[in-house]
């Protein structure tokens, strides 16, 4: 003990290394125990990164768009990493344009289903009886179809495009939010500080805003994760079957729909959109487990 | 509320006749059954009773904080400086609560939000009842902070950071930011150890004096009764059945109840006496005795007890008792 401390020059400083960790630091330091859930964040920064800087890496009308057919169905080689498709358009080029249709649509969606899903599930939990039964008996028929069947619906009355799409997936997500929603702000609702605020005359929406919400924070973030995953899933879905984003646009489902005709004799042109799918999605739930595991005070 | 009395002016709190019933699709749980109190202007009542004698009920219902859908208040009136609170909108009730009365809470552990800084969490009351900007707020926080006794640099940290008894002054502090009229400390002390129970009960005090509030402390303690009331009321079942002055009660208890929660605290002059609990258990609050709920237990249960309910007999200016053995004033059978 004593030579740990002289380690220190004084006692003071010591102790600051146990007490200056702060909530935040502590969950990072548990996140960074999960080694697979730091393999998702790195793969999914990556994705991130290559969406980001897409531009930079092939040009989106030159490489992504114009067909050039004398360049059709090259192996991968050192000018087309991934090789090119059946109109000869980079794959690479196209794998990361279609990054930024997949991740910022599935974030969209996922913001939509949030703050609709979110703003039902935290009213129905909060007040409860008959507002709570309505609500969610409502979400429960949503929630008994399938979301890409839902969405499906919704697309094909409403039209394909970007936005009709975002809304559709968005809705199709809705219910499952307010489930969760639901039963956090239920769990905090009863708690002491939660009646303390109202008998320091808070009013119902300062409670549920800055006491309730804030403390289900968690269990959202981990949930908002794994529903990103499966929204992408569905977009790729959505756009395999062509009603999701419709070609020329990139999209890593509508590449698969298109390429799985050369299948056969090109199994390049179909491994690297499934291959970015299937990192996209492992990388999410990576994520998201981790999270859980490192937001969960009772793992400490 | 035209014609007002004029002691009525001096009661910062009055509840007549109070009943409030927990009503689910099983059973009822009569948690209230009459309650009368009067707080006078920078007194302080102490509101004894076991578990389950509705004493924390008849404290939210000042806040009209009764739990709903299952609480009902089924009559009674809750007076607060002669103003209904019971009849008072939502607004009017979000108005009151934190400026008019504030709430000391029994578990400091939980009733601290563990993701808002203190300073944060006292600062929030103070925004909402008065008109300042939030940076005005936060430094009114960090007085409040000194004031408990924690320094102020403190005041960004985290519940987390803070011990028990900290965090129990944190909560004061959140009590008192607006310096409200009437005091409700439900059990304030219960989770701490005795020697923080000392400290907090006596910055209570200390507090309670300088800011002139009236209080209401409820608690099973009657050493903390003897240290910080000026009255006492004895609640048993969900109704008051003795209250006085802590000499009324203290010297000359007169319910067999009280006398029993007496007969049950050790004495530290003799050792050798043995402590006398009082018989049985309090009664199921959904399935109440007839009569005097106290009659199964009574040392001096007589045939009127399991009849009907003993009436309120003053048997001074100050001290009061509901129980058949005393008939008149003067007679007393004990």
């Amino acid at each position: 003990m004593d030579e740990t401390v002289k380690k220190y020059t004084t006692r003071r400083e010591f102790f600051k290394q146990y007490k200056k960790k702060s909530r935040l630091q502590e969950t990072w330091n548990r996140f960074l125990r999960n080694k697979l859930a730091v393999i998702g964040l790195f793969i999914i920064v990556f994705i991130m990164l290559a969406a980001v800087a897409a531009p930079l890496i092939a040009n989106y009308d030159t490489d992504a768009i114009r067909i050039n057919v004398p360049d059709r169905l090259q192996s991968p080689s050192a000018k087309h990493i991934f090789g090119t498709d059946e109109v000869g358009r980079d794959i690479m080029a196209r794998i990361v344009h279609g990054a930024r249709i997949s991740l910022v649509v599935g974030c969209a969606a996922i913001a939509v289903a949030l703050f609709i899903g979110g703003a039902l599930g935290a009213i129905a939990g909060y007040s409860g009886g008959k507002i709570d039964d309505v609500i969610m008996r409502c979400m429960d028929v949503f929630l008994c179809l399938p979301d890409v069947l839902l969405a499906l619906a919704i697309v094909a009355a409403f039209g394909t495009n970007l936005v009709n799409l975002t809304v559709a997936i968005g809705l199709a997500f809705t219910p499952k939010f307010s489930r969760v929603v639901r039963s956090a702000v239920m769990t905090v609702r009863g708690v002491e500080y939660v009646e303390a605020a109202r008998t320091i005359g808070a009013t119902n929406t300062q409670i549920i805003t800055n006491h309730v919400l804030i403390n289900c924070f968690g269990p959202i973030m981990v949930q908002v994760t794994l529903y990103v995953a499966s929204a992408i899933l569905t977009i790729a879905a959505l756009s395999f079957i062509g009603l999701g984003i419709q070609a020329p646009i990139p999209e890593w489902g509508n590449m698969l729909a298109s390429g799985r005709v050369y299948m056969r004799d090109h199994a390049y042109i179909v491994m690297a959109p499934g291959l970015a799918i299937f990192l996209t999605i492992l990388s999410l739930n990576l994520l998201g487990d981790g999270l859980r595991d490192a937001l969960d005070p009772r793992l400490k | 509320m035209e014609i007002k009395k004029i002691n009525e002016q001096e009661n910062t709190l009055e509840i007549k006749n109070l009943v409030i019933h927990y009503i689910s699709d099983e059973e009822v749980v009569k948690a209230v059954n009459g309650v009368n109190i009067i707080i006078k202007a920078g007194k302080t009542l102490g509101l004894v009773g076991e578990t389950g004698a509705g004493k924390t009920t008849t404290a939210l219902s000042i806040l009209n904080l009764v739990p709903e859908p299952q609480g009902k208040i089924l009559s009674g009136e809750v007076l607060l400086e002669g103003r209904s609170v019971l009849s008072m909108s939502e607004h009017e009730l979000e108005v009151m609560r934190g400026d008019k009365v504030a709430m000391i809470f029994q578990d400091p552990m939980t009733s601290l939000n563990p993701v808002h800084t203190v300073g944060h969490q006292i600062a929030e009351s103070i925004e909402i009842h008065r008109k300042v900007s939030k940076h005005q707020a936060l430094k009114q926080a960090k007085e409040m902070l000194e004031l408990v006794g924690i320094p102020s640099e403190r005041s960004n940290e985290y519940p987390y950071q803070f011990s028990g008894g900290m965090k129990q002054r944190v909560d004061i502090a959140i009590a008192l930011a607006c310096s409200p009229d009437l005091l409700i400390a439900d059990e304030p002390t219960t989770a701490l150890d005795v020697t923080i129970q000392a400290q907090v009960l006596k910055l209570i005090n200390e507090l309670r004096q300088k800011y002139h509030m009236s209080m209401l402390m409820i608690t099973h303690d009657l050493g903390i009764v003897a240290e910080v009331c000026d009255e006492v009321s004895i609640a048993y079942a969900g109704r008051i059945i003795e209250h006085g002055t802590l000499e009324d009660i203290f010297d000359h208890m007169r319910h067999p109840y009280t006398k029993g929660l007496f007969g049950a605290l050790p004495d530290i002059g003799v050792r050798r006496s043995e402590l006398m609990p009082i018989k049985g258990l309090m009664p199921d609050p959904t399935n109440l005795p007839s009569g005097c709920p106290f009659h199964p237990r009574c040392d001096y249960v007589m045939e009127v007890c399991s009849q009907s309910l003993p009436e309120n007999k003053w048997l001074s200016e100050t001290h009061c008792v509901e129980c058949h053995l005393y008939k008149d004033t003067n007679e007393s059978m004990l």
